[in-house]
């Protein structure tokens, strides 16, 4: 998905109206937004970020500190490895990764839905929607976070639903 | 349904498998399904059910609003895969009833005579309704051609004979003569019938009753209006 696609999913999930103008620079194509007032705001983190307090729910930031930090974290982590990837083995490592990390929490950061789960959501998409039931089951940490994700009303808006089926057949490899 | 003795290690278990791939016990917020199912389990899981204490964990920072998660409490019982045995309330493993559930048994042996007197009253609302339906008249063009015995017959005076052939559920119209050959001409007359009333054969027989005048009738089309 475009970056300028994607934040306008953004700016209609936290509530705000549409109306600002998205541009891309360089060969990475990192999106640009042109501000009213003020210098122009690059990035997809930067501008996401902007938009969230913008819309007044800093909560989507994280509560404390910690929550904070590691929200930033992830947003650095969607933006260098999700949109920086280059292979299919680059893709299962990123999912291994992400299934270990989600074996004991619900949500990325904290006990609540932060930006991090949102953008990590619509970065991944592109990747889950491809994968086999098999593959679904052996991310099944990963699969049952999206599950979660997919199901808050205003997020997934004209993304496709992708069904998750437990299915008897394969058995799990745990 | 149930998660089983939620105390033992067993039902522990049930509840890992069952969170393995949701994050709450019913739909994708939490409510008080998960209330209920977190107070029935003494303490935090062990570390190697990784999904039953994520989910402790994660309800466990509910604590302040639990009252006010939405849902409705049901028993431990209603939660969970149907596949496991409710054993919750009774505690007692020796005591097997045999709940023998009779499937066609209706609730009510005797039908009561209020249920009778409103199914009677039903039947009477569908028969009348039924009778009040206005009846569609079927109706049908034909197209008859009627021969003569030769080309001396007087044509008009056959013609008047076939249109005095009268009917409730008839009416004549148009017509026409038409050449066969060797200068013997056919009349060939349109009509319109009552299909309850009229029939070909009713009008075949009073055609061909002026044996003066007629050889013999033949249907040229027959269209349902």
């Amino acid at each position: 998905m475009a970056a300028a696609a994607e934040l306008r999913l953004l700016e209609k999930s936290l509530g705000l109206k549409p109306g600002n103008k998205y541009s891309a620079q360089g060969e990475r194509q990192i999106p640009v937004l042109q501000t009213n007032n003020g210098p122009s705001l690059m990035g997809l983190s930067t501008i996401a970020t902007h938009l969230v307090k913008q819309a007044s729910k800093e909560h989507l930031l994280g509560s404390t500190a910690e929550e904070k930090a590691m929200v930033q974290q992830w947003l650095e982590f969607r933006v260098t490895r999700v949109d920086g990837h280059s292979s299919k083995e680059d893709t299962q490592t990123l999912l291994k990764d992400l299934n270990s990390y989600l074996e004991d929490k619900v949500y990325l950061a904290g006990h609540n839905i932060t930006l991090a789960d949102i953008l990590l959501y619509y970065g991944l998409h592109r990747f889950i929607v491809d994968l086999t039931v098999q593959e679904k089951e052996k991310y099944l940490n990963v699969s049952r976070w999206f599950c979660h994700i997919q199901h808050y009303p205003d997020i997934r808006q004209h993304l496709s639903s992708i069904v998750f089926i437990k299915n008897r057949l394969y058995a799990n490899s745990h | 349904m149930g998660f089983g003795d939620l105390k033992t290690p067993a039902g522990l278990q049930v509840l890992n498998d069952y969170l393995a791939d949701k994050s709450y016990i019913e739909g994708y917020v939490p409510s008080q399904a998960d209330v209920a199912v977190f107070e029935a389990v003494s303490g935090p899981p062990p570390a190697d059910l990784c999904h039953a204490l994520r989910w402790y964990n994660h309800i466990k920072s509910y604590e302040k609003e639990k009252a006010s998660l939405p849902g409705v409490k049901k028993s431990l019982g209603k939660y969970g895969p149907s596949s496991v045995e409710d054993t919750t309330g009774s505690g007692a493993a020796d005591a097997k009833d045999d709940d023998d559930i009779d499937l066609f048994g209706s609730d009510d042996e005797e039908e009561s005579e209020e249920a009778k007197k409103l199914r009677e009253e039903r039947l009477a609302q569908y028969e009348s309704k039924k009778a009040k339906k206005p009846a569609v008249v079927a109706k049908s063009s034909i197209l008859l051609d009627v021969k003569p015995w030769d080309d001396e017959t007087d044509m008009t005076k056959l013609e008047e004979c076939v249109r005095s052939i009268q009917a409730d559920g008839l009416v004549w119209g148009s017509s026409k003569l038409v050449p066969v050959g060797y200068g013997i001409k056919k009349l060939q007359i349109q009509c319109v019938v009552e299909d309850d009333k009229v029939g070909t054969d009713m009008l075949e027989e009073q055609i061909t009753a002026f044996e003066d005048y007629v050889q013999s009738m033949d249907v040229a089309a027959f269209n349902k209006i």
